[in-house]
C-alpha cells in the first residue's frame, strides 16, 4: 500500500518547471530513493511534499488522503518529518533542546503550553532522548548545537526529524559533506532505521543508494525519467545518459 | 526561592527608603513594561518599536473609566490588561506576517497612528495636555493615595508579573518562541505555525504593557501624550537592551538604570535626550549584551585573573 | 511630492543597506536648518539650496562610516537603536544650535506670491517645490534605471551577496546609497523650509510619514515608494481641505487599511 503518493505533481517558477508532472508512489515501510543530477528538482520535490510551498498542479496523497496544499506546520503533524540538505538546526539550543522542540510539536497534547515547566513533560523528554540515542549523540545532549562538528550536526539534523516520531522520513542528502568514516556511520544509521519508518532518501553517493534502497526514482530536469529496483536502474540506459552524457552531477 | 528572586524581593523592600516612593514605583512599572517587550525582543527575536501603543491605549481607556465611572482598582487592572492585549492583537495581526526591518517599521508606523489619534481626539484624551485627574480607587479600606501604599501594591504586582513571565519563558511556549528566533523556517517545519505564535507573543507582551500603562496612569494621576509616543517605545527598548535582552532579569536592571538616570538628569539639563541618544549610541557600539552580559563577562574576567 | 522624495530616500537606504533609518527624519530637519543658516550666511536662496543638501549628504557619509558600517553584522535591533539614538542627538543638537523656537523662512523674492491657475490661486513657491522635487525624483529614477551605477544599486537591493561576489566594493556602495538617501532627505528639508517653517519636531513627523510611504509602496520597491509618496501627498491634501485635524491620522489609517487588504503594500513583491 502506497503511504505517500504524488500524481502529476508540478511546480513552476515563472517559465521554469522545477518539478514537472512527477508521479510516484512510496510503499509503506520501504526505503525509496530519489536520485538525479544537480538541479533535477529533488529538493523542490521534498519542499512540495512537506508543504513548504504549494504545487502549481498535481496532487499529493498521504495514507490515501489528499494533502495537497497543506502548509508545512500542519504536515509535520500528519507524520511526515524531514531533514535538510543544508543543516538547519537551532544554534543557541543544546542538542537535547533541539530535539525536544521537535518532539513536543507532535506530542500527544499541548496542555500547559504557557505555564507548565518544560522539564515536566516526561513523554516528550523520553522521545527526545531516544532520538538523540538513535543517532548516537546522547553523550553530548547538553552541548550547544553551534559547538558540535559538522558531522555531528548532520546527525542532529536527522535526530530532529526522528524526534517527531513520524511515519515517513524525508532525508535530503544526510551524508552531505561527511568524511568517508562519517558517511559509513550515517549509512549504518539509515539502514538501522529501515523498517521502523518509511524513508524517502535523496542522495548523491551512488554506493549508498544502491546498497540501501528498495526502489529508486530518477529525476532529470524536473521530470521522472526512470523508476525501479537498484538493479534495474543500474542497467537503465536513460539513467546512464542523464548522469554521464547530460549535465554532470 | 532562587537567588535573583530573593535579591529582587529585597530590592522591593528596601527601595522606597533609598529613593522617593514615586520614583521607586515608576521603576517597577517600567520593569513590567520591559518584561513584556523582552518576550518579543529577547526571546522571540522581534523588535517591536511600538510597545507604547498598548501601554498608552490601556492607560487612556482605563484612565477614562477610572475618571468617569466608579470602577474598582482590580477592574481597572483587568481593563488595562485587556486593552493592552486587544490592541496588541490588532497591531500584531498586521505586523507578524513581516519580519526584519519591515516588521520594525510597521510597528513604528502603527504606533504613530495611535499617537495621532490620541493627539487629535482631544475631547477624550485631552490631546497634548493629556488626561488628568485619574484617581486611585480605595480597596478594602486601603487608601492608595498614600505613596507608600501604592508602592506596595505596584511592587506586589511586579513580583506577580515577574512570576508569570518566568512561568511563560520556562514553559514550552518559551522554548517555541526561542526556536522561532533561532530558526523560523525549521520551527515551522517541525510543526509550529510561526505567525500565530508570534501573534501570541505579541498579545502577551501587549498585556504586560497594558498592565504597566494602567499602573502608570494611576501613579501620576495623568496620562500624558508621551505615553503613547514612539519616544516612549524607544525608551523601553533602550532600557531592555541596556539591561540585556538575553535574560529574564535584564529588563528589570535596565528599568532601574533608565528611570533613575532619566529622572536625575532631566532635572539638570533640558536637553537630556541628547545624552540619552549618546547613551544609545554607546551601548549599541560597545555594550551589546547589555549590563547583564557585561556583568557576567566581568566576573569571568575577574575569576580568570591569576592570584597574586 | 516631497513625500515621494522622502520615501524614495528611505526606501533606498532600507533596501540596499537593509536598515531602518530612524534618523531619516532628523536628516530632513538638518537639511531645513542648514538651508536657513546658509541663507543667512550667504544671503542667496539658490546657493543655500545647492549647498545645504550636500552638507546633509556629508553627514550621511559620516554616519554611515562611523556607525552604521560597524553594525551590519550586529543585526537590525542595533542598527535601529543607533539611528534612533542619532535622531535624538540630532534633534537635541538642532535645539542647541538653533534654539527651540520655530523659525520661519520666506521663499526667495521671485518665488513669492501666487500664480493664477484659473480655478484657484496657487502659491508660486509650492509650484516650484513640486517641479523641483518632481525633477529630483525623476532624476533619481533615471539614475537608478539607466545608469550603470544605478543598476548596481538596484542589484544591491535584490541580492547583496551577488553584488559583492561580482567584485563591486560593497562598502562603497553602501556609503553611496546612504549618502544619496541622506541627500534626498536633506533637499526635501531644504525645500520645505519656506512652506511650513521650521521647528525641532519636524523631523519626527516627517519620519513617520516616510515610513508609511515605504510600507505602503511595498517594501523594497523604489518605484512603489515614489508612487506611494505621491498618493499620500495627494490624499492628505484632499483630506486637509475637508477635515484638517484628521489629515495626519488619516495617512496612517489608510496605510493600516491597505496593509490589511494587501500585506505586501500596493506595489510590493515580497
Amino acid at each position: 500500500m502506497a503511504i505517500l503518493e504524488t500524481q502529476a505533481l508540478t511546480k513552476s517558477f515563472g517559465a521554469l518547471a522545477a518539478v514537472n508532472g512527477v508521479s510516484l508512489a512510496v510503499e509503506a515501510g520501504s526505503l525509496h530513493s530519489i536520485i538525479g543530477p544537480n538541479g533535477a528538482g529533488k529538493t523542490t520535490l521534498f519542499n512540495l511534499l512537506t508543504g513548504t510551498f504549494p504545487p502549481s498542479a498535481g496532487r499529493i496523497l498521504y495514507d490515501g488522503r489528499d494533502i495537497t496544499g497543506t502548509p508545512a506546520s500542519r504536515v509535520a503533524h500528519l507524520g511526515l518529518a524531514r531533514s535538510y540538505q543544508r543543516t538547519s538546526v537551532f544554534p543557541a539550543f543544546s542538542l537535547l533542546e533541539n530535539v525536544w522542540i521537535a518532539a513536543f510539536a507532535t506530542g500527544a497534547s499541548w496542555r500547559g503550553l504557557m505555564w507548565r515547566d518544560a522539564a515536566r513533560y516526561p513523554e516528550v523528554a523520553e522521545r527526545a532522548r531516544q532520538a538523540l540515542a538513535d543517532v548516537g549523540l546522547d553523550g553530548k545532549a547538553h552541548s550547544p548545537a553551534r559547538e558540535i562538528s559538522h558531522g555531528e550536526q548532520r546527525q542532529l539534523e536527522l535526530a530532529i526529524a526522528l524526534a517527531a516520531a513520524p511515519r515517513v522520513l524525508l532525508l535530503d542528502e544526510p551524508a552531505a559533506g561527511l568524511s568517508p568514516e562519517e558517511t559509513r556511520r550515517m549509512v549504518a544509521l539509515v539502514r538501522a532505521l529501515k523498517g521502523r519508518y518509511t524513508i524517502v532518501l535523496i542522495e548523491h553517493k551512488m554506493d549508498i543508494i544502491m546498497s540501501v534502497s528498495d526502489r529508486i526514482s530518477v529525476m532529470h530536469f524536473g521530470s521522472l525519467i526512470a523508476e525501479g529496483t537498484p538493479a534495474e536502474i543500474q542497467k537503465n540506459p536513460e539513467v546512464r545518459r542523464a548522469y554521464l552524457g547530460g549535465v554532470a552531477a | 526561592m532562587t537567588r535573583p528572586t530573593a535579591l529582587l524581593v529585597a530590592a522591593v523592600l528596601v527601595l522606597p527608603f533609598i529613593v522617593r516612593p514615586v520614583l521607586a514605583t515608576e521603576i517597577w512599572i517600567f520593569a513590567i513594561f520591559g518584561l513584556g517587550l523582552n518576550l518579543l525582543l529577547g526571546y522571540t527575536g522581534m523588535l517591536s518599536f511600538g510597545q507604547s501603543t498598548f501601554f498608552g491605549s490601556a492607560a487612556y481607556v482605563a484612565g477614562y473609566l477610572l475618571k468617569h465611572t466608579a470602577i474598582n482598582i482590580f477592574a481597572a487592572l483587568g481593563i488595562g490588561i485587556g486593552v493592552g492585549a486587544l490592541s496588541a492583537l490588532l497591531v500584531g495581526y498586521l505586523c507578524v506576517q513581516r519580519s526584519g526591518i519591515y516588521f520594525i517599521m510597521l510597528t513604528f508606523a502603527l504606533n504613530q497612528l495611535f499617537y495621532f489619534v490620541a493627539y487629535q481626539w482631544t475631547t477624550v484624551t485631552g490631546g497634548e495636555d493629556g488626561m488628568p485627574g485619574i484617581p486611585r480607587p480605595v480597596l478594602a479600606g486601603i487608601d492608595f493615595k498614600d505613596p507608600l501604599a501604592y508602592y506596595a501594591f505596584v511592587s506586589l504586582l511586579f513580583l506577580a508579573a515577574l512570576w508569570a513571565m518566568r512561568r511563560i519563558v520556562e514553559s514550552p511556549l518559551g522554548r517555541i518562541l526561542q526556536a522561532i528566533r533561532e530558526n523560523p523556517v525549521r520551527a515551522e517545519a517541525v510543526g509550529y505555525h510561526v505567525p500565530r505564535f508570534k501573534l501570541l507573543a505579541f498579545v502577551i507582551g501587549g498585556a504586560f504593557s497594558g498592565l504597566a500603562g494602567v499602573l502608570y496612569a494611576m501613579l501620576f494621576g495623568i496620562v500624558p501624550l508621551e505615553a503613547i509616543s514612539f519616544v516612549f517605545s524607544g525608551n523601553v527598548v533602550f532600557a531592555t537592551l541596556i539591561g540585556g535582552s538575553g535574560s529574564l532579569y535584564g529588563p528589570i536592571i535596565g528599568s532601574f538604570v533608565f528611570i533613575w538616570l532619566s529622572e536625575s538628569v532631566s532635572t539638570l539639563w533640558a536637553r537630556w535626550p541628547l545624552l540619552l541618544g549618546v547613551a544609545f549610541v554607546i551601548v549599541v557600539l560597545f555594550l551589546r549584551g547589555g549590563l547583564v552580559e557585561a556583568w557576567a563577562r566581568f566576573w569571568t574576567w575577574r575569576s580568570s585573573k591569576p592570584r597574586r | 511630492m516631497l513625500y515621494a522624495l522622502m520615501g524614495l530616500g528611505l526606501a533606498l537606504i532600507a533596501g540596499i543597506l537593509n536598515i531602518p533609518n530612524f534618523a531619516h527624519g532628523a536628516l530632513f530637519a538638518v537639511g531645513a536648518y542648514l538651508t536657513v543658516s546658509a541663507i543667512n550666511a550667504v544671503g542667496n536662496f539658490w546657493i543655500a539650496l545647492l549647498v545645504a543638501p550636500l552638507g546633509v549628504a556629508l553627514l550621511g557619509v559620516a554616519i554611515e562610516y562611523a556607525g552604521v558600517r560597524r553594525l551590519y553584522a550586529a543585526g537590525h535591533d542595533y542598527q535601529l537603536l543607533f539611528t534612533f539614538g542619532l535622531s535624538l542627538i540630532i534633534a537635541e543638537g538642532i535645539i542647541l544650535i538653533w534654539g527651540p523656537v520655530g523659525i520661519s523662512q520666506l521663499p526667495p523674492p521671485i518665488l513669492r506670491g501666487g500664480v493664477d491657475l484659473g480655478f484657484t490661486f496657487y502659491p508660486k513657491y509650492r509650484l516650484f517645490v513640486m517641479v523641483v522635487a518632481g525633477l529630483l525624483v525623476f532624476g533619481t529614477w533615471l539614475f537608478l534605471e539607466k545608469t550603470r551605477y544605478g543598476a548596481i544599486m538596484r542589484a544591491g537591493i535584490e541580492n547583496r551577496e551577488m553584488v559583492s561576489l561580482l567584485g563591486i566594493d560593497i562598502h562603497k556602495l553602501f556609503t553611496a546609497a546612504f549618502a544619496l538617501g541622506a541627500y534626498l532627505a536633506g533637499i526635501a528639508g531644504a525645500l520645505t523650509a519656506p512652506i511650513r517653517g521650521l521647528s525641532p519636531g519636524m523631523g519626527v513627523d516627517m519620519l513617520g510619514i516616510a515610513f508609511v510611504v515605504v510600507a505602503l509602496g511595498g517594501m523594497g520597491n523604489l518605484l512603489g515608494a515614489i508612487a506611494a509618496g505621491l498618493l499620500i501627498g495627494v490624499a492628505q491634501a484632499v483630506v486637509a481641505a475637508y477635515w484638517t485635524e484628521a489629515s495626519v491620522a488619516v495617512i496612517y489609517l489608510v496605510m493600516a487599511a491597505v496593509l490589511v487588504i494587501r500585506p505586501q503594500g500596493l506595489f510590493g513583491i515580497r
